[in-house]
Formats: structure tokens, C-alpha cells, sequence
């Protein structure tokens, strides 16, 4: 457990000196966060109400689909399987620690993104802030096990930049978080009810932590567990 | 007769390509023993089975004692420090890190560095000590020396050596036959997948059936002879040498080298 525990503080300091992390987890979204904020409340002044469930879906999202992959790729393309099968870890002990040190950051990025809002466009802070933690919790949980199945899934890292973005794109564009997806033709308001970043919007916003919003990300997490543990599994994984 | 590896009947297919064939050799404790082979001939594969960080198809490996593993480097985070991955692995090993150790293998100039900033000599170094982190009995060491600068060279043959003075078994994959040849108790030579020969270096002069040369350098000129007798060809040349009356500047004997020995042997089961 203290080797595990030692991985995780590792893992994270190694982030931090990750340039491409840091970009993905902090950088851009927070940029995004004081450009969008801006214009948005002065565009459209009632959405204070849910600017701050908007940038956290974004931010996680990049995070999790965009910085979380290529990262994960290097460790386990780099033959780190051997290092740890010689030493007796398990082969998950990579996924879990860069999971839980993702987790931290981007749970981070949220908190600076909630202090500031209020503060920077007059941004409403959520009435019931464990709820609102609760239910951001769930929704990174989500968002970083689509981006490992994506990591131990497409090795090459092009092809990950593009599969990201075809999940990533469509999470900022369908699923009401930049404008009311009900301005979005049928078809395409079906296509983001399939995104979990629809799902993770509507329970973060006010009395939104129920079992009604809570299953879909819930499955979607199990199968990215699942497929996960399969991909770990895989020749090139057990040699 | 105390081993510390056994391999016998190993096996190893990739779809339809067989790398190892039925190898078999055994290594003895406190020994440093050599798998030599042309590129692609299995050996990282076949140390690698021994490991246990690959499966293989049939046969069987047993290892006696605790081992130690220098990987080949790109296997850790650009990010992570030497220190770092060090303490990690103590961690997943349940030991304290071995300061001497570290000191010896130079990690007071390199120690604080990320992983992507150091030289390919250090990056060797660094897995050199991770192997060590353990305090294992046995130590795997695949091309511990590639790519690396002469003084470095030296460091890690001093390193190895160390480990025979400890009693330690190392068993170390290489190209470089001037290294196997100052450090290798014996060597078995892999081609075509098959062990081709296992013994010492004279063993492997014998097998080959190589002559040695003699070489006699007088006041008059150099005289060669190539014998399977250095006695008898040395005296009749000191015979003819001593009637002639002539001055002996220098004797040499050539018993060949291990790289010419083992050119032989793969050219032999071509």
C-alpha cells in the first residue's frame, strides 16, 4: 500500500512537470474559461446560472479525453509491463496512479475555476457544494475512463488526437453546455444524449444528483473499467 | 553442482515463427555467464523467459534466488527522477535504497535530473541500479553496456564485477565480445534459435578446432607459424632461432578471439 501510495504523490509531481498536462488540465482550460466566461455573460447574462457546470464539463473533458491518452500510451508503449511484472505490481497499477493523479488535477483546475467565477463574471456558485463536489467527482470518474480505454486502446498518437477529438468536439458542441441543445436538430441532440458530458452537465446543475442522471455515467464508467481490464489483457499487455 | 538457473526444453513462437528451440543450459551460482547471437538469434527473448516477464510455449525455467532486472532504456516516465524511481522501486520491493551503491554507480551527478535529460550512458547506470535495488541474487543484464562511453564502460565492468566479488550470479546478454570475454565465466551461443554451444572460452577455442599462432619477432625479420601445439612449435622455433644465432625481440601467442571463435561456430551451423 505504500508503494501505491508513493506511485499516486509520484505520479502527480511527474504531471506537474508534464508540459502537455499541464496545458490540457490547466492552461487551456482556464483560458477558455476567462475568454468564454466573458463573452457568454455579456452574450447571454442568464447563463451566470450554469457558467460554472459549463467550463468544468469542458475543462474535464479536454483533461480526461485529450491530455489523459497520449500520456498513458507512452507509459505502457514504453515497455513499463516488464517492469512491472518483474517486480511484481499489477498491470493496472499504471492506469490507477495516472487515473488518481489526473483525478487531483483536474480536480484542482475545477476549484480554481468555482472560486474565480463568481468573482470574474458574477457566475452563481452552486447552492449545495458537496452535491455539486459529489456529482463532479462522478462525472471525472467518467471522463478519465473513457480517456484510459482510449490510452490502452489507439497506440499511436495521432490517431488518438483524432478519436479524442471525435468524442471530445461533439461534448462541447451537443450536449447543451454552450447553448441549449434544444435549439440543435433531432438527430443531433440524440447523438448528445449518448455523451457523458451531457449526462455529467445535467448533474451538476442544482438538484441534479439523482438516480435518474446518475445510471448512464455509471454504466459508462463500468464498461471503460471493463474494457480497461480487457485492454490490459491483450498479447502485446501479457507478452 | 549448486544452480542458480536451469532452462530445459524452452520453447517460444510468434504465430508462425519459432525464436527458441528446445534450449537447455544451466548457470551456476556466483558465476557470470554470457548469451551470445547474432541479432534476432532470441536472446532477449530467452532472457526474457527467464525473467518470467514473457511467456514461452514449452519447457521449463527454474531460478533460484531473487532477481534483478536491467531493462533496456524507454522503459520509465520522461519525468521521473533517478531518486525517485529508485525509491519506487525499493518501495515495490520492500527494501531501503543502497546509498554506497547509488554513489558508485555516479548518481550524485545525475540523481536530480528527469529521466528525458540524461545521457544514454546514465540512463544504462540508472538501470543498472534499479536491477541492484532489490539486493537480488541474480541480475539480468540485457546490452548493459550499448551505447555507452569508455569511461562508463569501465564503471559498469568494475560494477559487474563487484557483483562476483558478492558472490552474486549475473547473466548478461551482449554484442560486444571484448566485454564477454573480460567478464564471463562462460558463454552459450545462440543461432537459429538453438543453444550452438555452452562452455568457457578455451572450451569454445577447443570446439572450434582453432589454430593458435605463434608469432617470434628476431634482429632479422618476424616468423609466424600457425600449430595446434604452442610447446612443440614454440621449441622448434627457439631451436632453429638459437643455430641461427639470432636475437628474440619479442614472442606473442595468439589463441584468437572470441569474436573470431564465435564467427565460427554460427558459420558452422549455417
Amino acid at each position: 500500500m505504500g508503494a501505491f501510495i508513493y506511485g499516486v504523490a509520484l505520479q502527480c509531481r511527474m504531471d506537474m512537470r508534464s508540459k502537455s498536462l499541464l496545458l490540457t488540465c490547466y492552461i487551456v482550460p482556464l483560458i477558455f474559461f476567462l475568454l468564454t466566461g466573458g463573452i457568454f455573460t455579456a452574450v447571454m447574462p442568464e447563463m451566470r446560472g450554469t457558467l460554472i457546470q459549463s467550463i468544468v464539463v469542458m475543462g474535464v473533458s479536454m483533461g480526461a479525453l485529450i491530455g489523459v491518452p497520449p500520456s498513458l500510451s507512452e507509459i505502457y508503449g514504453g515497455g513499463i509491463t516488464k517492469v512491472y511484472r518483474a517486480n511484481g505490481v499489477p498491470l493496472y497499477t499504471g492506469v490507477l496512479t495516472m487515473a488518481i493523479s489526473a483525478f487531483v488535477h483536474l480536480v484542482l483546475m475545477c476549484v480554481i475555476i468555482i472560486l474565480l467565477a463568481p468573482v470574474a463574471f458574477g457566475a452563481e456558485r452552486p447552492e449545495n457544494p458537496a452535491e455539486f463536489m459529489a456529482a463532479l467527482g462522478v462525472y471525472i470518474a467518467v471522463s478519465l475512463g473513457i480517456g484510459c480505454v482510449l490510452g490502452l486502446a489507439v497506440g499511436n498518437q495521432s490517431k488518438q488526437t483524432m478519436v479524442a477529438q471525435i468524442v471530445f468536439l461533439p461534448s462541447i458542441m451537443l450536449t447543451g453546455i454552450m447553448f441549449p441543445s434544444e435549439l440543435l436538430p433531432d438527430f443531433l441532440q440524440a447523438v448528445g444524449e449518448l455523451l457523458p458530458a451531457r449526462w455529467g452537465y445535467r448533474l451538476m446543475l442544482e438538484g441534479g444528483l439523482v438516480l435518474e442522471n446518475l445510471w448512464y455515467p455509471l454504466v459508462v464508467l463500468l464498461t471503460s473499467v471493463l474494457t480497461c481490464s480487457i485492454l490490459l489483457k491483450k498479447p502485446n499487455m501479457k507478452l | 553442482m549448486s544452480w542458480a538457473i536451469e532452462v530445459i526444453g524452452l520453447q517460444k513462437s510468434y504465430r508462425n515463427h519459432t525464436v527458441l528451440k528446445n534450449i537447455e543450459f544451466r548457470v551456476e551460482k556466483g558465476e557470470i555467464f554470457a548469451l551470445l547471437g547474432v541479432n534476432g538469434a532470441g536472446k532477449t527473448t530467452a532472457l526474457e523467459c527467464i525473467e518470467g516477464v514473457r511467456r514461452y510455449d514449452a519447457g521449463s525455467v527454474r531460478v533460484y534466488g531473487r532477481m534483478g532486472i536491467q531493462f533496456q532504456t524507454s522503459t520509465l516516465p520522461a519525468y521521473i527522477r533517478p531518486m525517485e524511481a529508485v525509491k519506487l522501486f525499493a518501495k515495490w520491493n520492500g527494501v531501503k535504497p543502497d546509498v554506497g551503491m547509488l554513489s558508485s554507480l555516479g548518481f550524485n551527478e545525475f540523481g536530480k535530473k528527469q529521466y528525458e535529460q540524461l545521457s544514454t550512458g546514465q540512463k544504462r547506470r540508472l538501470h543498472l541500479a534499479l536491477a541492484f535495488v532489490g539486493d537480488p541474487d541474480i541480475i539480468f543484464l540485457d546490452e548493459p553496456t550499448a551505447g555507452i562511453d569508455v569511461e562508463g564502460r569501465l564503471a559498469l565492468h568494475s560494477n559487474i564485477r563487484e557483483l562476483k566479488r558478492a558472490g552474486k550470479t549475473a547473466i548478461l546478454a551482449s554484442h560486444d565480445m571484448a566485454e564477454i570475454e573480460a567478464l564471463c565465466d562462460r558463454v552459450a551461443i545462440l543461432s537459429g534459435g538453438r543453444i550452438v554451444f555452452c562452455g568457457t572460452v578455451a572450451e569454445l577455442t577447443r570446439a572450434v578446432g582453432r589454430k593458435y599462432r605463434v608469432h617470434v619477432e628476431t634482429d632479422v625479420g618476424v616468423w609466424e607459424v600457425e600449430t595446434e601445439n604452442i610447446t612443440d612449435a614454440l621449441l622448434k622455433m627457439l631451436g632453429e632461432v638459437r643455430q641461427k644465432n639470432l636475437e628474440i625481440l619479442d614472442i606473442k601467442v595468439d589463441r584468437g578471439t572470441l569474436e573470431q571463435h564465435f564467427v565460427e561456430m554460427v558459420r558452422r551451423d549455417m
